[in-house]
């Protein structure tokens, strides 16, 4: 298959990626069936992740790795984790993709890689102030469309 | 605590429109609990996931 990201977009992505701090990890959970885009949000995730050394990349399947799915809660294909590693330790901050991060949402995307690396929400003291006490879930789902 | 995940709508249609997804991004708070539209400031946000957690 030819490459997704062009020259001009690549090079782009390394200058951003050129102020990584620390390494994230990216799980792509695909799926066999009725997966219209896990074919080109893979290809995707993995063209991002050679960009820079300090990403690294596993590939999973929503049903032979249900435990991992479950796991961290991935119930979409085509589902992507961006995750902190410290060298085999996986630290998940919540953050998901489901379905193609494309137009708008690949910047997103490579937004999302560079605070999860950064290791810093840049969320607002009193915004961080009710998080520490934080004793419930939440689930946040951002609605976006491919435009 | 929290999980933060962006929903491609065209492409999970049954979600989105089990949430009244009508215009984009919408924010939705503990599966339906709460909507936000529009990409509202951080302390908006805030206060509506607040105001899910009091019910």
């Amino acid at each position: 298959m030819a490459l997704l990201l062009n020259d001009d977009i690549t090079q782009q992505i390394r200058e951003v990626f050129d102020g990584l701090k620390n390494p994230v990890h990216i799980m792509f959970f695909g799926s066999e069936k009725n997966c219209a885009y896990c074919d080109e949000t893979r290809q995707l995730a993995e063209e991002v992740a050679a960009l820079s050394d300090l990403l690294s990349i596993e590939i999973y399947d929503m049903d032979a790795d249900a435990d991992l799915a479950v796991k961290y809660n991935i119930d979409k294909a085509p589902g992507l984790v961006i995750a902190a590693k410290e060298g085999e330790q996986v630290t998940d901050f919540g953050v998901r993709m489901a379905g193609i991060p494309s137009g708008h949402e690949f910047t997103s995307l490579i937004q999302d890689i560079v605070l999860v690396s950064n290791r810093d929400s840049g969320l607002n003291p009193q915004t961080r102030e009710f998080l520490k006490d934080l004793d419930k879930p939440i689930l946040l789902q951002v609605y976006v469309t491919p435009t | 605590m929290i999980q933060a995940e962006m929903v491609e709508a065209t492409e999970f249609p049954e979600l989105a429109s089990r949430h009244g997804v009508s215009g984009v991004p919408q924010t939705t708070i503990n599966d339906g609990k709460a909507h936000v539209v529009g990409a509202v400031p951080e302390t908006n946000l805030l206060a509506e996931i607040q105001r899910v957690l009091a019910e």
